[in-house]
């Protein structure tokens, strides 16, 4: 082909993916279209065309540059957030925690601090709350949430101390020097133990520590749904027992399992991880009242990760 | 995972539009809300970023009406297909009933196709499901720029690329023109009513 068309061809191909907004690619057609240009001794208007190829080259750079750094999760409009919500929360947690998940951080936290007056979600708002705050602040903004709820009364000593065990372990990674005092009453169960001078039991093996989990997915090994895989988003979780509530449209997955049953192939979601494991059906009750009414909570018992 | 309503007869399913960035998933929602508007149930959501690439997903509800006595309500999604949003497309593939992965018939963009791929696979993977299960259909876009004289992967190529073990239904498209968008669209969605018809007996 000759070399004038060999050029029209490169210029015209880069035309086209800076149009498609392929910048990095009609970068370098640009770019091979300039070095041809450079290897021609007797082009008319050469400089011309290589300081306007050099321009080209040059507000594609500023473009590329302005997608790269581009926010990765900027602030939505309230329509944007509540499509959110309604889109990838069932309940009012889920919700919120969707709102985390996309990066809307500060609207999460004014859901998940309505959700702390509901004794149900009290401690998993808590904890997503950590969450946002480390999210879009700092380790030390978790820590004086934390240290405001120890100060208060919203939470028991026993739900602080639920997010006392999820946050330390933070702060530790992070190589950060500060232990988080223990709630009070929890701290209390521990001396009254220690101090009652009265029979000793021995005491059983401390549970092995198990991550927070999000969600699970359970692979059936038996009945109608054998083989498959099902998602269910843990809504409370209480060391290894899991609970899950079952709306009452899905009932229909859970209705062959009895308590007793093992479950033997189960995947585990944390925020920091995925593993493997197995539980056994602690507990199926159907809720007869409040707004869950008809839905089902089935408590797992993780059984080994 | 689909929303099944058997006192209504109602099933709700997720389709979600898969691929590289810029290879046309958006345009392809886009066509079928413009031109489906007796099925189209709601408004299309786009959230865009800097030159109007999608930053978290669009959106798109459509209605099949009733198949078999039941009302089919279907959810088009899209992903984002830049590299960095990786988080993203995987929260908007969860709960995923049928896939189409748009490519990009670009010469320049083969090695992003296979990446992209790639991807959707690993995704699927970390949500227990295979991509050789998952109700899947391939759309090669673009297939226009041939006419501008922009070199194109061959069909031919394509499919041993991206589609020698999948051997998923596949179609020509070009999302600008509407070519293929129907048709590609048409196949998953019976794709994966099939899918979940296996799965749930729903209709009976």
């Amino acid at each position: 082909m000759d070399i004038s068309l060999q050029i029209k061809s490169l210029l015209n191909e880069a035309e086209l993916y800076r149009a498609q907004g392929l910048f990095p690619e009609a970068k370098d057609k640009y770019h091979a279209a300039s070095v041809m240009i450079h290897k021609i001794d007797k082009l008319k208007n050469k400089d011309n065309l290589l300081k306007a190829i050099s321009g080209k080259i040059q507000s594609l750079e500023k473009k590329t540059e302005k997608v790269e750094t581009g926010p990765s999760s900027p602030e939505l409009s309230e329509k944007g957030q509540n499509l959110i919500k309604n889109l990838f929360g069932e309940n009012d947690l889920q919700k919120a925690v969707a709102l985390a998940k996309f990066g809307q951080f500060e609207r999460a936290i004014v859901e998940l601090e309505a959700l702390l007056r509901d004794d149900v979600y009290r401690v998993d708002a808590g904890k997503n709350i950590i969450r946002c705050k480390m999210a879009i602040a700092s380790v030390d903004d978790a820590i004086d949430q934390y240290h405001q709820w120890l100060a208060g009364d919203l939470f028991n000593g026993h739900q602080l101390e639920s997010i006392r065990t999820y946050l330390q372990p933070i702060i530790d990674r992070k190589g950060i020097d500060k232990i988080l005092p223990v709630p009070v009453s929890e701290k209390d169960e521990i001396n009254t133990g220690a101090d009652s001078g009265g029979i000793e039991f021995s005491m059983p093996e401390p549970e092995e520590e198990i991550l927070d989990i999000t969600s699970i997915g359970i692979t059936f090994t038996s009945g109608t749904h054998k083989g498959k895989m099902v998602e269910f988003d843990v809504n409370f979780q209480s060391g290894g027992t899991l609970s899950l509530i079952i709306s009452k449209n899905d009932k229909g997955l859970i209705e062959e399992l009895k308590k007793g049953d093992d479950l033997d192939d189960i995947q585990f979601y944390s925020p920091i991880a995925m593993f493997k494991g197995t539980a056994v059906v602690a507990n199926k009750t159907r809720i007869d009242t409040g707004p869950k009414q008809g839905d089902f909570c089935l408590d797992l018992k993780v059984t080994s990760t | 995972m689909a929303i099944f309503n058997l006192k209504k007869r109602e099933i709700e399913c997720k389709v979600v539009y898969y691929g590289p960035g810029r290879c046309g998933k958006t345009t392809n929602l886009e066509y079928v809300f413009k031109s489906y508007k007796k099925q189209v149930t709601g408004e299309m959501v786009s959230i865009n970023t800097e030159g109007d690439r999608t930053l978290f997903f669009d959106f798109l509800p459509i209605g099949l009406g009733k198949i078999k006595g039941c009302d089919i309500r279907v959810q088009l999604y899209t992903v984002p297909g830049q590299v960095k949003y990786s988080s993203t497309r995987k929260l908007v593939l969860r709960g995923v009933d049928g896939i189409v992965f748009v490519a990009d018939s670009l010469e320049v963009r083969r090695e992003k196709n296979m990446i992209s791929l790639k991807d959707l696979q690993s995704n699927l993977k970390e949500y227990g499901k295979s991509i050789f299960k998952v109700p899947l259909i391939m759309q090669y876009n673009k297939r226009d720029l041939a006419d501008e004289g922009i070199p194109l992967m061959s069909i031919e190529q394509m499919d041993r690329d991206l589609n020698r073990q999948l051997k998923v239904p596949s179609f020509p498209g070009s999302a600008v023109k509407g070519t293929g968008v129907g048709v590609t669209l048409k196949t998953c969605l019976m794709e994966t009513l099939k899918s979940l018809q296996r799965e749930f007996k729903w209709a009976k």
